[in-house]
């Protein structure tokens, strides 16, 4: 096969991976059709290992290869077509691959909670006190549960929860910068300072970076839980800046990893993307959430790592799994943080099975019900 | 082409690196291609072996950076000597060259500490094999300068100017997936998983491995291990742990397993005290026949 029908094969098979969520780039692509040549074309396994060690970047992906490369791959060695089998119409996907924007107008309603494009949002009014949205008619909305504010007002307190996290977000980057004295001695500008002198006699110094922590969000969707995940999603989100990275896991009764659909400049479509994925099974199961959390990524859990668990508790699964996984979790994260909505409720007891095993296991147990608790959590989103 | 892949996995087996065709091929394209390979894996199935087995195969030298939290430019790329340039600043004082010329003097190449990086880049003759060795225990700015440095194998240092590589190194990098590592590395390299090894494979592993071993028990070995690795464990054994039990029964002379011998060697097999205890448990519960029962 000459070598630009052998790239044409390959742009389209790059096109069908994207379009599985593997995000294969076109130098990949190049690559792909330059191990081609380095191998037996007639050999099936050969193409499959070669395509496979070029296009796929983690394990987690290979699933999702193979389903591409079988459906993809219509050879016939023994008619001797070769290579032919691999430019199949994209037709012969499984239609299920195809993304499509659209979705249900129940899901659409869903989503007009909130907002604008995160970028946008607070970067005027640089000085205002923190206590902020300042005027006196907004002060009764820090205190009000979530779950209580009629619809026409989500969106401004979903404008409100950003704000305070920029505010928060500069506050906090502001404590890190580093001070006049301590940190390294910085050998290579020492030498040039004293260079006549012979000896070292004045030290000059860099600052260490301090590492930033990373946060880990294990949000409950089932039923209640819905609209407290979603403000506290927004609010961790604009606090990105301040960690490394926030990745964001939701559960019901399975745990789906929801950190690349969270991505991207506007807010308002990630959140769509999200309802999109939900899974709107009745029931809880928090043990077996956090069982799959520490089977499959548990490697984004270190000493670094925050791990919030957004949840009121109400768990249909078995105490003694949520509290074995709750040690396994601890054994491995920086800090546990629990957040429970109904907290903010003052006569709220956690006395739940589920939330009573899990608390003698837990850092911190907070309320995320409403602004004022929101920005109290802030002050606990450190290692120690 | 076909011919080649066969090449490395004989040579990699003559190597004492027992091999599979995924392997062999992943091998194959980093050296054709010349692109990075990351490798991913459990602790103790090989990962490292194979930089070692390349450079063996190549006949070229190996070049480790261990890779550790905090690990920065300087220990990686390179570092002036600084207690030889205050000697040499020491020894000037009483000559009468001025300030640039004693700077130029001290920031020259016999005053270069050349790191695994650079050492890779600017090695002489055939390119090297350079092992960067569990760079998910780097920082991710340390990452993001690797990335730079992998994509153009050039360095710049101010005082001496920009050494390029003539022919770039092969690149082996491993993870054990402490933290996750971006996508922008991942996607310039090539990857491979190596998981555990199936039943035939470590049998062949521990019979090429520890000649001590007979047929029988490192079949019964095998299936131990296999059996050890369906049970939840914090830390599940690895091929290093099945090589270092195996060598400790072929040092008792062992031909076959029984329960006493594995009660007392159990601490080859897992390393942690809970995992100890949870095996001895299974061990008790279900009997060594159990895990040594042979499929076949």
């Amino acid at each position: 096969m000459p070598p630009r029908d052998l790239m044409r094969a390959m742009l389209t098979f790059g096109g069908v991976l994207r379009s599985s969520g593997l995000p294969v780039t076109t130098p990949e692509v190049m690559d792909a059709v330059r191990a081609l040549e380095a191998v037996d074309l007639m050999d099936r396994e050969q193409v499959y290992l070669a395509l496979r060690a070029v296009l796929v970047s983690r394990r987690e992906e290979m699933p999702a290869f193979d389903r591409c490369f079988d459906a993809f791959w219509k050879f016939h060695a023994d008619e001797g077509q070769g290579l032919d089998g691999l430019i199949a119409s994209p037709q012969a996907m499984p239609p299920d691959e195809q993304h499509g924007e659209s979705s249900s107008p129940a899901a659409q309603e869903k989503a007009q909670i909130a907002l604008d494009d995160w970028e946008d949002e607070g970067t005027g009014a640089e000085e205002e006190p923190l206590e902020v949205p300042g005027l006196s008619d907004r002060e009764v909305l820090m205190e009000q549960d979530f779950s209580t504010f009629p619809a026409e007002q989500l969106d401004e307190v979903a404008r409100l929860t950003v704000l305070i996290a920029k505010r928060l977000a500069r506050r906090m980057s502001r404590r890190r910068k580093p001070t006049r004295k301590g940190g390294v001695v910085d050998l290579r500008r020492s030498m040039r300072a004293n260079l006549m002198k012979g000896e070292i006699i004045e030290l000059r110094r860099r600052s260490r970076r301090r590492r930033k922590v990373r946060l880990v969000l294990l949000c409950d969707v089932s039923g209640s839980m819905d609209l407290y995940s979603r403000f506290l999603l927004q609010f961790l989100y604009a606090l990105q800046n301040v960690f490394g990275r926030v990745e964001t896991f939701t559960f019901a009764t399975r745990l789906t990893r929801v950190t690349d659909l969270l991505r991207g400049p506007s807010y308002k479509r990630a959140l769509r993307r999200l309802t999109e994925v939900r899974d709107w099974s009745g029931g809880t199961r928090i043990g077996e959430a956090i069982r799959e959390f520490n089977q499959s990524w548990s490697h984004l859990a270190d000493r670094r790592t925050i791990v919030l668990i957004l949840s009121d508790g109400w768990d249909t699964g078995e105490p003694d799994v949520l509290a074995q996984e709750m040690l396994a979790l601890k054994r491995r994260a920086g800090r546990v943080l629990w957040l429970n909505p109904l907290l903010g409720n003052p006569s709220y007891e956690p006395l739940t099975r589920g939330m009573a095993a899990a608390l003698p296991l837990i850092d911190h147990f907070a309320a995320a019900h409403n602004l004022s608790s929101l920005r109290e959590l802030a002050t606990h989103l450190t290692l120690r | 082409m076909r011919a080649e892949i066969k090449k490395i996995q004989e040579m990699m087996e003559a190597a004492d690196y027992v091999t599979d065709p995924a392997i062999a091929m992943s091998v194959h394209l980093a050296m054709t291609l010349k692109k990075p390979l990351l490798i991913e894996g459990h602790a103790g199935v090989g990962k490292t072996e194979i930089a070692k087995v390349m450079a063996k195969m190549l006949a070229t030298s190996l070049i480790r950076l261990q890779c550790y939290e905090g690990l920065d430019a300087a220990q990686a790329l390179y570092e002036w000597n600084y207690p030889k340039q205050l000697l040499h600043i020491k020894l000037e004082e009483s000559t009468t060259h001025t300030t640039s010329e004693k700077e130029a003097a001290i920031f020259s190449p016999p005053f270069l500490i050349r790191r695994p990086l650079l050492q890779a880049i600017s090695q002489p003759g055939a390119p090297p094999v350079l092992l960067i060795d569990e760079i998910d225990r780097a920082d991710e700015e340390f990452e993001a300068f690797l990335l730079e440095v992998l994509s153009d194998f050039q360095v710049t240092i101010p005082e001496i100017g920009t050494v390029k590589a003539t022919q770039p190194p092969y690149v082996i990098l491993t993870s054990n997936r402490v933290r996750e590592l971006s996508d922008a590395l991942r996607r310039r390299c090539l990857y491979m998983w190596i998981d555990f090894p199936g039943f035939e494979k470590e049998v062949r592993i521990v019979t090429r491995k520890v000649p001590g071993v007979n047929e029988r028990l490192a079949r019964e070995i095998s299936r131990f291990m296999e059996t050890v690795r369906t049970i939840r464990l914090a830390k599940v054994p690895g091929v290093a742990e099945t090589l270092d039990w195996a060598q400790a029964l072929s040092s008792l002379h062992a031909d076959h397993l029984d329960e006493e011998l594995v009660a007392e060697t159990l601490g080859c097999v897992v390393k942690d005290a809970d995992d100890v205890k949870r095996l001895k448990r299974e061990l008790a519960s279900g009997g060594i026949g159990r895990f040594v029962a042979a499929q076949s």
